[in-house]
């Protein structure tokens, strides 16, 4: 059989396996194997065991379960309330009023959590029923928490971007400074927004919050201050190079602790809870880390990232045409698979792609985030919208709705970047040691 | 039976969620070691270990728990079908499972036979951390024949419906 043919082959049994509703790590491990019997003589299940081995005992990888656990901590705090109220009094009198909450709420959960999900659900948990108590608009409330929420991903830690710098053997570190000032960027605009749309309609504006004086402001938002630090300590460590990310990780674990034994909810059986939650968390990760590095191994010897970079580069596209084109393709992928799993499944493909083309691959981190994040409050298949829709119990479509402004400000965001490369890559190349 | 082997799967957690307690501690006392500039060889490859234990072990767990995520979007469509799909990505699983299992013992086999030692700087013999992938792979392989064989027999699975805040997103 010919090149061709056996390339079909190999792409049927992966859509064919995915799409059947097998799980997405062994759906990669069964693709890969199919892989190495279509295109080589190497023997496939110890070249599997080799890969899957030092794939899945790496050092750089043990910061992934690390900040799951902290985030799982946190989440079971009372974080969640103390945020809303010592957010609120800063936030009341901006225009759009407390819907800034979900933002920078957002935002703050962010530097701790790497996940959107964790962050929307702690964030929604406490900041959606204050808010429609407050008779807030309902597709407003919903829509800036969905688009908010993506910070999750963005601003370190972020799962997703320790496992794009696990693929492709760069730096966690650069990678997570990378995303600082791009999620901040982003929270702006999504507050830019909210601050528009309330001179806008003004007769969506909700009853003005009760004045305060700066030290009531202050007294309600003492609160915030351990989180704050935990902040501080995780970013800033990395940041000045103290620590690298596994070590900020531990730090953080260690902080989360910390910070929850000192608000009284810290009980044994928390612990534990958060500890398993970690446990079954990172065993997710691991086992779609542990069949893409495998179906890494295998696609190298179809042959198909070297024939895709080539056609490629043949195509002459500019740089903006190319990324262009990517980010297309990553929200169509990000319609059936997850972020992380489209990330992982598409890299074997795309570095090569991408380094051909000169792409920095810090920036192409935050670009691919960003990107796989529009996806994730887009349906058919979007992460944000189901948590969103097992908290309100609204309709898929209705979420998707009122997501929509912030997906185009998202758009907007991959614009920017592109534009303005030194977003992303100003603060890396400032990192010290 | 079905309490045994349950028992079985969530061992496997809990031993993987030691394995995660001591990533913790080795990390932790990465950096107090070099604080104090005493020496502690290895350290990186150990936490290594218990990243691949804190995995492995806790897949079977992970599985019944609904943790691991797949792409429901066909299945849930396919109406009176659907036990059929579920049936078939099942087998798959199982099929795949047991595969890994065998290699897995047989890694840790030879590894054993020709005295691998670790490259790092833990000289370990490799064997020794490659168990953790072993007894994994191999509780793996027996939680899809027990769910295959559940599915088949009573039309239902061990799964745990899935839990959305759970996933990594």
């Amino acid at each position: 059989m010919n090149e061709l043919a056996l390339t079909g082959i190999f792409l049927f049994v992966l859509f064919l396996l995915l799409g059947s509703g097998v799980w997405v790590g062994l759906a990669l491990l069964g693709v890969a194997v199919v892989g190495m019997e279509l295109f080589t003589s190497r023997p496939a299940g110890d070249a599997m065991i080799t890969t899957i081995w030092s794939s899945s005992s790496s050092w750089s990888l043990t910061a992934l379960p690390l900040f799951i656990w902290m985030g799982e901590i946190l989440f079971r705090t009372r974080l969640s309330e103390d945020m809303f109220k010592g957010l609120a009094p800063w936030l009341a009198r901006l225009p759009g009023g407390l819907l800034h909450t979900n933002i920078v709420g957002c935002t703050v959960f962010a530097a701790v959590s790497g996940s959107s999900a964790a962050t929307l659900t702690t964030v929604g948990k406490m900041a959606i029923p204050e808010l429609r108590r407050r008779e807030y608009p309902e597709h407003m409330v919903i829509g800036t928490l969905a688009g908010a929420a993506t910070l999750g991903l963005m601003i370190p830690p972020s799962l997703i971007l320790i496992v794009y710098g696990v693929t492709i053997n760069e730096s966690i570190t650069q990678l997570f400074i990378a995303g600082i000032l791009p999620g901040l960027v982003l929270a702006s605009m999504f507050m830019a927004y909210v601050a528009i749309r309330s001179f806008v309609k003004p007769d969506e504006r909700p009853v003005a919050e009760p004045r305060m004086t700066f030290a009531q402001k202050v007294a309600m938002s003492r609160f915030l201050i351990p989180v704050l630090l935990l902040i501080a300590v995780v970013i800033g460590s990395m940041y000045l190079g103290f620590a690298t990310a596994t070590e900020a990780a531990a730090f953080g674990v260690i902080g989360a602790l910390v910070l929850a034994a000192s608000q009284g909810s810290l009980s044994f059986q928390t612990f534990l809870e958060s500890l398993m939650g970690a446990t079954r968390t990172s065993a997710m990760i691991a086992l779609i880390l542990a069949g893409a590095a495998f179906l890494t191994l295998s696609m190298g010897f179809t042959g198909l990232p070297r024939a895709v970079a080539e056609f490629i580069s043949e195509l002459n596209l500019s740089r903006t045409e190319l990324l262009i084109a990517l980010m297309v393709f990553y929200i169509i992928v990000g319609c059936f698979l997850d972020g992380i799993s489209s990330v992982v499944l598409t890299m074997a493909v795309v570095e090569p792609m991408i380094r051909q083309a000169g792409i920095d691959v810090i920036w192409f981190g935050i670009f691919i985030v960003v990107v796989v994040e529009m996806a994730q409050i887009t349906p058919p298949i979007g992460f944000n919208l189901f948590v969103l829709q097992g908290m309100t119990n609204h309709d898929i479509g209705y979420i998707a709705r009122a997501a929509i402004p912030m997906f185009l400000i998202m758009v907007v965001m991959v614009f920017l970047l592109i534009a303005f490369p030194s977003i992303a890559t100003f603060l890396p190349s400032s990192l010290s040691g | 039976m079905r309490t045994s082997l349950d028992g079985l799967y969530f061992a496997g957690g809990v031993l993987a969620a030691g394995f995660m307690v001591a990533i913790l501690l080795i990390i932790v006392g990465q950096m107090v070691t070099r604080w104090t500039g005493i020496a502690f060889p290895g350290s990186t490859d150990y936490a290594g270990y218990c990243m691949a234990a804190a995995s492995f072990l806790a897949f079977p767990y992970a599985l019944n728990a609904g943790s691991h995520i797949r792409v429901t979007l066909v299945l849930s469509r396919l109406g009176s079908y659907q036990r059929a799909g579920e049936i078939w990505c099942m087998a798959i699983g199982t099929i795949l499972a047991c595969y890994f299992a065998w290699y897995a013992v047989r890694a840790v086999y030879w590894s054993h036979f020709l005295g691998d030692i670790s490259q790092g700087q833990d000289e370990l013999p490799l064997w020794i951390p490659q168990l953790s992938m072993a007894f994994g792979g191999v509780l793996l392989a027996i939680a899809f024949m027990d769910n295959l064989i559940s599915l088949i027999i009573t039309g239902r699975d061990n799964i745990e419906a899935e839990k959305l805040r759970d996933a990594g997103h």
